[in-house]
């Protein structure tokens, strides 16, 4: 249930992707061992709807005239733990379950879902979603046909909604005190966990039948400190598609809460930006997020098929520096960004979008794909089933290049060097900000003092031409990206890079 | 809609949570049904309709809490849901402030606050989407406007219930109706994308087709051939939805749960002057029509209206139980957020506003999300309209603004009359006496 503000119509045309520190809402979440792990059922049945059900809604759902018809059922339990002041300030757990409705006649889609899987209300739905098209029925619905996954990117051996609330309260105690001990300076920590399983099935009018289970957890620590009257918080995540052995083997919770309350303390003897065009130097640590922004939201299919993104005529074009290479990979194993099937069913492809400073491809969803007449690449995604599929990221990656860091900052004799992001925005028309948490001055070839406050603004174009070196320290930005009022898990890597000229603003 | 089950079935499983050891429990459920349509050069490009519902829950064992929230309100798993919580509470910690709050009765009467419009039930989906059509076409005629990224119109019907254990029960119903359009102007590769859009409780006072359309085209139209301009240290003029923007950074600042986790600079400031004599704030839920208004919020609170700065003197957090407890106070009615947030209106027309300014900037957007509440630090993307001897002069794009909310509560100089309770948070057009403008 959504109710429509004024702000979701003014945010429409510009899209942006935060930080993993999600705000409570976003965390939600499941609690042990009375939701048995489903993985030995069949999907199908754990609906509790036949096939043949199925094939009926879809039916009628055609009944109308529409071209393209499809089902998307999902259970979802999100569990959340939050610590602050010294304990465990609460635990949620939040369910989401129904099945959205879709119909596509030409380029127009109808949508329904509901709450009820009686059949009753889901024909309701299906002739609601049905009305997008008038006329009679005119295509046959093909047989389901099930299709099973081959490639599975996800951890799924020691499931974190099997693990005990406990054992989850020790994972969190740990990153808070890690973070609290780090200096005496430290005066506020907080801790936020959440896990989550979700069990989709998807059926269309093309006979396709599908499901997927995935699991996610994210850990998020902020750290603030204070000295002098001066207040400055550090943050840090980690996270993806993990069981309990990620924090117990690959990031140690304690590690997660070290480097929040590093930051805290480095930022303490921040100043403010200079102001004005520069040189920039983007660190390998977060930096992503200028990739996801810059290049990634504009390549997405929905925006160049309206002919609204600056990229639709530059197919094949040559549209940024040859040493420009980007993709994007739903396939990357255990990402934050990754899945087996997109939320249409899409077995998802590492996809080309700019190679060696080439347009190549953009990212697809069904509805975009066919209209353009392309292939789909799997970059369907929905929120859940309230909304309806749109092309969206999953892990977009500048690929790297052979400097090296030091060497990169050694050719810049006063520039900014941006680090840590709370976040970054875009437009359809290319022109983005990024606000960064944490950065450094470069003073004749070398990081100096620490800057706050600082904003990064240009356009695409200028990102993309004005790249002069790159790395190959590549590392990842675990985000969720903000895309017409829908929510999506994303990560973004780049090694570090140099822009030429980039405007900085700040105070000063 | 099913009131009556509604609140009996929040009610019941109040009871049901207290049977199987909560010492106290909230449970509130919304159903609503949302339309949405979209057109784009002159065709429907979807249509969204569905009603649902979802339930969400709080509960102490002792002074201990937890949450929860459902779209599946299948018995069975709503009960589990229930025990659940109850198993997860009991390993959480003591929090002395932690609670429901006391029940106390709703006074208002209802019907006074004209949230419901019966009139917005009975709209057809053709008359929706001919709204839409017709706001579309009206700025496709305009030859400025090069693309249009799409119109829409949306309504919402919807009903809260709410029943506690310390014996509150209630529910009301509220529609909203919206519509907008969003347009692309200008020539590659400098392009701007702007729009506007209106949203009201009533049918009546949504703004017209013609009054959106037009808005929308001057505001995208007013940006063609933006240019970057030397940074400086200028007045800045804040257009309404600016000052919106500004004014929720300072209700995040001034919100409890800020305060008393000290991430605000204005915690502990209480009965201080934080800004000047111009400057007064109120939260008042209360307003008959307007966006955020409402009964009681999401504790069962009544809503009342609340002084926050008043000539520039800090009077009143805004607060929903848990926090005033932490900070030795009484709720104001914010466990939904703000209610209706807003600077009190000045005299002076935006015009009037703009003629005093020499040399400055009149804001029109920003993106980006650099705002600081532990300091009150302001730094973000930004466009707009250059003033030049209090005309405008020429449109800026690629900016940076940047400045302190302290410094601005201090030096806002003059305040506009074009205030409309449009969102919950709002106010009119204000100048600022200095900011820093980032450029070449």
């Amino acid at each position: 249930m959504q109710e429509i503000n004024r702000r979701d119509f003014l945010r429409k045309s510009s899209v942006g992707l935060i930080a993993g520190i999600a705000p409570q809402f976003l965390f939600n979440l499941i609690n042990d061992k009375k939701y048995p792990m489903m993985t030995s059922l069949i999907l199908e049945e754990y609906f509790n709807v036949s096939i043949e059900d199925m094939k009926k809604i879809l039916e009628i759902a055609l009944s109308k005239g529409g071209d393209f018809a499809e089902l998307f059922f999902e259970h979802r339990i999100t569990n959340t733990v939050r610590m602050e002041e010294d304990i465990i300030k609460d635990s949620s757990e939040n369910i989401l379950f129904g099945v959205g409705i879709r119909v596509i006649k030409d380029d127009k889609t109808g949508y329904g879902y509901t709450d009820d899987l009686s059949f009753e209300k889901m024909k309701q739905t299906a002739l609601t979603a049905a009305s997008i098209a008038s006329g009679s029925s005119k295509s046959l619905i093909a047989n389901l046909t099930k299709k099973t996954i081959d490639l599975q990117v996800y951890d799924l051996k020691s499931p974190i909604n099997e693990m005990r609330l406990t054992e989850k309260l020790e994972l969190v105690r740990e990153a808070y005190e890690a973070a609290k001990s780090y200096d005496s300076r430290i005066v506020k920590t907080q801790v936020n966990f959440m896990d989550e399983i979700q069990h989709i099935t998807i059926a269309n009018s093309e006979g396709l039948l599908i499901s997927d289970i995935r699991p996610q957890v994210m850990m998020a620590v902020s750290a603030t400190a204070e000295e002098n009257g001066i207040r400055n918080t550090g943050y840090k995540t980690a996270g993806g598609r993990y069981g309990l052995g990620y924090y117990k083997n690959t990031i140690p919770p304690k590690e997660v809460g070290k480097r929040a309350a590093q930051d805290a303390i480095i930022l303490l003897s921040a100043i403010d930006p200079p102001a004005g065009e520069q040189p920039v130097v983007l660190s390998s640590y977060q930096s992503g997020v200028m990739i996801h922004e810059a290049v990634g939201h504009p390549l997405e299919a929905d925006g160049n098929r309206k002919k609204t993104s600056i990229m639709w005529d530059k197919l094949d074009k040559q549209v940024a520096n040859p040493v420009v290479t980007i993709y994007d990979d739903p396939t990357i194993p255990y990402s934050r960004g990754s899945f087996n099937i997109d939320d249409e069913g899409t077995i998802p492809k590492k996809t080309i979008l700019i190679e060696n400073g080439k347009l190549v491809g953009y990212l697809q969803d069904r509805l975009s794909a066919k209209i353009m007449g392309m292939e789909l690449n799997g970059h369907g995604r929905r929120m859940n089933y309230r909304y309806n599929p749109i092309p969206r990221m999953a892990n977009t990656v500048l690929a790297p290049g052979d400097a090296k860091p030091e060497d990169i900052i050694k050719t810049v004799k006063k520039g900014f060097y941006a680090e840590t992001y709370q976040g970054g925005q875009v437009s359809d028309s290319g022109k983005f900000t990024f606000s960064v948490n944490m950065g450094y001055l470069i003073e004749n070839g070398e990081l100096t003092k620490p800057v706050k406050n600082a904003t990064l603004i240009g356009t695409n174009v200028q990102i993309l031409n004005e790249v002069e070196m790159i790395s190959n320290d590549t590392q990842f930005f675990l985000g969720t990206c903000g895309k017409d009022g829908q929510s999506a898990a994303v990560t973004a890597g780049t090694p570090t890079l140099k822009i030429r000229q980039m405007t900085v603003g700040g105070r000063k | 809609m099913n009131t009556n089950n509604l609140l009996e079935l929040a009610e019941k499983l109040v009871d049901f949570g207290l049977k199987k050891g909560a010492n106290e429990i909230e449970v509130s459920i919304g159903e609503g049904s949302e339309f949405t349509v979209d057109v784009r050069n002159t065709e429907v490009e979807r249509l969204v309709e569905a009603t649902s519902k979802s339930l969400s829950l709080r509960l102490f064992v002792e002074k201990k809490t937890a949450r929860a929230n459902s779209s599946d309100f299948n018995n069975d798993a709503l009960e589990r849901l229930i025990e659940n919580a109850i198993e997860r509470a009991k390993i959480a910690s003591d929090d002395p402030f932690s609670g429901l709050p006391e029940k106390e009765e709703i006074t208002i009467d209802i019907n006074n606050l004209r949230i419901w419009d019966p009139t917005i039930l009975e709209l057809t989906t053709e008359k929706k989407v001919a709204v839409a059509k017709k706001i579309e076409k009206i700025c496709l005629s305009d030859k400025r406007v090069k693309k249009s990224l799409g119109a829409s119109y949306g309504t919402y019907i919807g009903e809260t219930f709410l029943a506690n254990s310390k014996g509150f029960s209630g529910s009301y119903k509220r529609t909203s109706c919206s519509a907008g359009v969003y347009l692309q102007a200008g020539e590659e590769p400098n392009l701007f994308d702007e729009g506007w859009s209106d949203s009201s409780r009533t049918l009546a006072n949504l703004e017209s087709p013609e009054d959106i359309a037009n808005k929308a085209v001057h505001r995208v139209t007013r940006l063609i051939g933006g240019k970057k301009i030397e940074s400086q240290n200028v007045p800045v003029v804040f257009e309404p939805p600016m000052t919106a923007n500004l004014l929720s950074f300072l209700f995040n600042c001034i919100n409890g749960n800020s305060i008393y986790l000290k991430q605000s600079f204005l915690a502990g400031k209480l009965g201080e002057k934080i800004g000047n004599d111009l400057v007064t704030v109120i939260d008042d839920g209360l307003i008959p029509g307007a966006a955020g208004t409402k009964p009681f919020d999401g504790e069962g609170v009544p809503i009342r209206k609340t002084v926050v700065i008043e000539n520039g003197l800090l009077k009143n957090y805004l607060m929903d139980t848990y926090s005033a407890r932490k900070l030795n106070m009484k709720s104001t009615g914010n466990a939904s957020g703000a209610n209706n947030f807003y600077l009190v209106p000045g005299e002076s027309t935006p015009e009037e506003i703009v003629k005093t300014v020499k040399k400055g900037l009149l804001l029109t957007g920003t993106i980006g999300f650099g705002l600081v509440p532990s300091t009150g630090d302001i730094s973000r993307g930004a466009y707009g309209i250059w003033i030049e001897n209090g005309e405008l002069s020429y449109p800026v794009a690629e900016i940076t603004i940047s400045g302190n909310l302290g410094n601005i509560l201090n030096s806002i100089e003059l305040i506009g009359n074009d205030l409309k309770f449009r969102d919950r948070i709002t106010g009119p057009t204000i100048k600022i006496a200095e900011m820093t403008v980032g450029g070449k």
